[in-house]
Parts: C-alpha cells; structure tokens; sequence
C-alpha cells in the first residue's frame, strides 16, 4: 500500500463503471483473454499444425505419389480429404478437451469462480460465455486446419507433378462430401466441448475435468473391442448392438455413411456399421450416428448446465 | 499514498445516499447443510460509513454467510439485501456495486497481478488502464504487476485481492480476512486503507479473527456462534467494564484484602499485571480513592477498567471453541 500518486481515470469513465451491469460479451472477452495468456493454448495450437503438416510430408514423399495423381486425380483427392480432415477432427478434439477442460475446470480449482460470481455475472450466463469462447475458437481452428489443408494439397501436387492441372479433376460430388465432412467435424468439436464441459463441472477441478474427458473417448473405443470379446464369450448380440450407441465410433464413421463411402474415416466403428439392411436390429447409418451424437451432446450440456445453475459454489 | 481512492472526484459525496442508510441487511437468514444448521435464523444490519467487524470462531457460519450475501450459495431460507436490493432477484445490479475478497484470494497464478485485474474487470465489460494502475499503486504492486502472480508472496496475493475487490470503485466491501499473510506493516497499511475507505463513505464489512485489529478498525460487531447471532453492538458498548476500576499500587494484596472487607468489593481482584481491579463505593472512582487513602494505600493510578475485545470474545463464544454458553 503505497504512497505514490497515480493518475486517476477520467470522471466519466468512473461513472461509467459505477453503473457497469454484467457484460455477457465483456465476460467473453475476458475469456479470450485467460486463454491467450495461457502457454498450454499455444503449445497446443503448434502441436495441432505440426500434426496436421506430418500426413502430407509422408503423402508428397511417397513412392508412387506423383503416378496416382496423375492416373486418377480424384482418388488422390479423396485420399487426401480423408487424411486430412480425419487428422483436423481428433487432433481438434483433442484440442478442445483440453481447452474447455482448462477453462472451466481452472475456474474452479483456483478459486476464481467465485470472484467473477461476486462480480454479479450469472452462473449460467458465464458458462455459456465460455462455451461459446470455446466453440469460436474451435470454429477458428476447423477453418485454420481446413486451409492448412488445401494449402498443403496445392503444395504437394504442384511439387510432385510440376502444375496444379490435377485440380480439375475434382467435381461438385467432392466438394459436396468434404462440406459434409467439415459438417461432422464441427458437429464433433460441438459433443466434445460439451462432453468437457460437463466432465469439468461435475468434477469442479481441472484434474478430474482433464482426466474424464480426456479418457472418455479411449475408453468407448476400447469399449468396441471389449464387446467383441463379450459376444465371443457369451455368444449373445446384445454386447454387439450396444457398440451402436459408443459415442466415439459413432463420431469417428459419421462421415462414411453420410458420403455413401466415397470418404474414409480413422478410428473404431460400431460393430454393425457394415451391416447395410440391419439384419441385427440396429442400422448404423448416417442418421443415427448423427442422433447418437446428439443425444450425447443434449445429456453433457443438460449435466454441465443444471449442475452449474444448481450447486452452491464452495470453492 | 494516494489521496482519494475514488478516482472519479466528488463521486462518493455526489451519491444521493444518507450516512445511517442500510447497506447490508440479512433477513433471518438461514443455511442447512443435512441435519447442521450453519447459518440460524441471522438477522444483522450494516449501514453506510461503517467499518463492520463479523467474529465467531471457526466453523461459526461467518463464510457461508458472506457467500450468501455475494450469491454464492443459495440460503435454506430468509434473504440478504444490499443496498436495498434482493441479492437473489437483483444480483446483476447489486453485486457490480460490491467489492469482495472471500477467504484467500483467488487469483490466476499463470497471469501477472496486472491480467489478473483486467480479466476480472472485463467481466463489467472492462476497467479503464488508470484505474488499474491507482488500484495497483494503492495496495502496493505496482512495482510488481507485471510479475506472474504464482511468484507472489502470500501477502501480495492478499494486496491483489483487495485491489480486485476495489476496482470498480464498489460503495461497499466484503472482506473475508483481509489480513491474513500481512506482515506488520502491511497490517497497518490495511487498517488505513480501511479507515480512508470509511472515511469516503463506502462501508466495510470485514470477517476477521484478528480481534486486536477489528477492535481498532471496526465501528461496530457483530460475534456468530454455531450460526447464531450472540451479539451485535458497538465495540465501546462491547468493552466497556462492568463499573470497575483499574488500581495500581503498592501492597497491591493488601489493599485488596481490605477492599474485599467491604460490601461493594467482593468482587475484587487483581489482574495479571497485580493491578488491582475493583468496584468502587456507589460506583464514583472518587470514593474508591478516598477509601484506599484513608486504609493508608496510596494509589499510584486509578481508571476506569475495560475489557479488551478477545476477552469478550472469548467469553461469548465459550473460549472460542463454538460451545453455547
């Protein structure tokens, strides 16, 4: 406590902050600014493009690289769509797990929730500031990954055959299944903000937040695996149909489906994805890949949100 | 030391509000946790200009109360008002108007202490760079507001809490212990800092178990006890003696045999020191002197006998440990 005199702020601007009310958007800003003074934001976004530069590094140096662009353009294109959109949609979940994570959980762990509590923003006006922080964001980094992309086709194949003529090639059908693709990407940013969020506010910390969320995925892909051994033991179909419902395979075949096949897709599918006319009761196709999502989507938010609203804040 | 802490000049004495107005009002205020009842029935009033102390030994109820006053936790039942408004039904426009700091301060230790106000100020849709910097210069940081607050002493963390519950310029303060972490000096420059804030009419509530400090700072107290209010009053009113007196003398044991001799000073006794304390005839201090002159004991000083506030304290809340009386 000093005795140094400091210029004060004009008699106007003080007015103005007597009278300050709540800013949903002065909250969200705030948001922007925790994130963009946090090492781990930014660590995160160069590993997120290193990862993404990788596949097309191994793509351009590929043996047979230049001969399969040139006898069949489309095929490359599609090969290349399904590499990198599959890598910009985990490694941008990832991303956003850790992201949303952080900045609910980091809220509670330190405290400081209940010192923007006090400052009269409402509890569920300042979770939604910052899912929404997050979800610009992850729109931003779907878009980054996207042209990181396309600048990288283009590179790789005026590289490898000397022009960009390879181009021409690609028809409206392929620009039609890569929006589809970039459609379920954000879709699979949106359930996994929210499967964060509602992992941080439950665990009101940002270990147990970080942990759930981060294992949630590894697990139910895992989980597929587990079915099978549980049907081959009990020779019962029931452990097979519940793969249908596993959020993760459901999230990682999204795209198949929706692009009748012609795109690929990384990661474990449910069991019966393959089983076209549903002769074991449950269809797998686009349509209830998208319904399962957002089934999961509507029970993190329902969590994330009520508990939020709820639960007396004792941090 | 910067003079006015309101930056906006004239501010305080342009608000309508009169000295003796309600500033915090808690409405048989309740909270149940299962079968415990933390906060009882709590009624208590805070009016404007005053430097409030809140006591109760741990476990008392004193944070669940400020946490219901700020909107933290809901109350079982009853209401707290500031400024005349419901916290429940007006929080957006009620709580902007108060500054708080509840148990240790929350911070962002990856943040230097200067981030740490602006992300905070930007939740009221931001606070201007010069308020920033009479906050940072008023609790002593400035010299340190661009280091990461995880290298701050626990002191300097308390500094930057109190400068994030002064930032908007709030016309009241809710400080759960202010002091804790201070060293001496930093213990004195709080109370100042207390007393400048008084002064310029913004009223202070302050949670503390400091009692030494809260009888210096405070104004008036209010002590909890397993919830339940036990008193409200005046430290003046709180401390005074029971009509005692404090005798310093030679022979001190024998003046108090001959004094115990007397109807009116059974109650007699001599205090840690060996200062004699008494009631004196009728109550005059006058007749007490007169007395011990005549018995041939010479009072070297007579006055009037206080308790000081820990002692009072202790003996409301059964030595502190949360007993009923």
């Amino acid at each position: 406590m000093s005795t140094a005199v400091v210029t004060p702020a004009p008699a106007e601007q003080m007015t103005k902050l007597h009278n300050a009310t709540p800013s949903f958007f002065g909250t969200m800003r705030g948001e922007f600014f925790k994130i963009r003074r946090q090492w781990t934001t930014w660590i995160m976004l160069v590993l997120f493009l290193g990862v993404m530069i990788l596949p097309f590094i191994i793509e351009a140096t590929a043996p047979n690289v230049r001969t399969n662009i040139q006898t069949d353009p489309l095929h490359f294109f599609y090969n290349v769509l399904s590499i990198g959109m599959s890598i910009v949609r985990v490694f941008s979940g990832i991303f956003l797990l850790i992201l949303t994570a952080r900045v609910i959980g980091l809220e509670y762990q330190l405290g400081t929730i209940r010192v923007l509590l006090s400052r009269g923003v409402g509890r569920l006006q300042l979770l939604l500031a910052k899912l929404l922080t997050v979800a610009v964001i992850a729109l931003a980094l779907v878009v980054v990954g996207i042209l990181l992309s396309y600048l990288l086709t283009v590179i790789v194949v005026a590289g490898v055959t000397g022009n960009l003529n390879a181009f021409s090639a690609l028809n409206s059908t392929f620009w039609s299944d890569a929006g589809i693709y970039v459609l379920t990407i954000l879709l699979n940013a949106g359930v996994t903000i929210l499967l964060a969020a509602a992992a941080a506010v439950l665990g009101r910390s940002l270990a147990f937040g970080l942990s759930a969320a981060l294992i949630f995925f590894p697990i139910d892909n895992i989980g597929t695996l587990i079915m099978q051994l549980a049907y081959r033991v009990t020779h019962n179909d029931f452990w097979l149909s519940l793969t249908a419902y596993f959020l993760g395979p459901n999230l990682n075949t999204m795209p198949v489906p929706l692009t009748s096949s012609r795109v690929e897709a990384i990661g474990q599918a449910p069991v019966y994805f393959a089983d076209k006319v549903g002769t074991h009761g449950i269809q797998v196709d686009g349509t209830h890949t998208i319904v399962v999502a957002l089934v999961y989507a509507a029970i993190f938010a329902v969590v994330a949100f009520v508990l939020t609203w709820k639960r007396d804040v004792k941090e | 030391m910067t003079e006015k802490l309101m930056t906006a000049p004239g501010a305080a004495a342009a608000s309508p509000r009169s000295a003796g107005e309600v500033v915090l009002r808690t409405r048989n205020l309740s909270k149940q946790y299962g079968n415990r009842l933390a906060v009882d029935n709590l009624n208590l009033e805070v009016r404007r200009g005053e430097i409030f102390g809140f006591l109760g030994p741990n476990g008392a109820g004193k944070t669940t109360t400020i946490r219901m006053a700020l909107g933290l936790i809901a109350p079982t039942s009853g209401s707290v008002e500031i400024l005349g408004l419901d916290v429940a039904a007006q929080r957006a426009n009620v709580l902007p108007r108060v500054g708080a700091l509840v148990e240790t301060p929350a911070l962002y230790l990856y943040m230097s202490g200067r981030d740490n106000l602006s992300a905070v100020g930007s939740v009221l849709g931001g606070v201007p760079k010069a308020r920033i910097d009479v906050v940072l210069e008023l609790v002593g940081l400035s010299a340190r507001q661009k280091d990461r607050v995880r290298t701050y002493s626990l002191g300097m963390k308390q500094r930057l809490g109190v400068a994030m519950a002064l930032l908007q310029d709030p016309e009241g303060l809710i400080l759960d212990e202010p002091a804790n972490g201070l060293d001496p000096a930093g213990i004195v420059e709080m109370r100042d800092l207390m007393h400048r804030l008084s002064a310029e009419g913004k009223t202070v509530f302050i949670s503390s178990h400091l009692l030494p400090e809260v009888q210096q700072i405070c104004t008036r107290v209010a002590i909890i006890n397993l919830g339940k209010l036990v008193t409200e009053s005046t430290i003046e009113d709180l401390t005074k003696g029971q009509g005692e007196f404090a005798v310093t003398l030679e022979h001190a044991e024998m003046a108090l045999a001959a004094i115990q001799e007397q109807a009116w000073g059974k109650g007699a006794r001599l205090d840690a020191s060996g200062a004699l304390i008494t009631p004196a005839p009728d109550g005059r201090g006058r007749d007490l002197n007169l007395f011990l002159v005549n018995e041939g004991f010479a009072p070297d000083t007579i006055i009037q006998s206080t308790q000081d506030l820990e002692q009072v304290f202790l003996h409301l809340t059964n030595g502190g440990s949360g007993g009923i009386l």
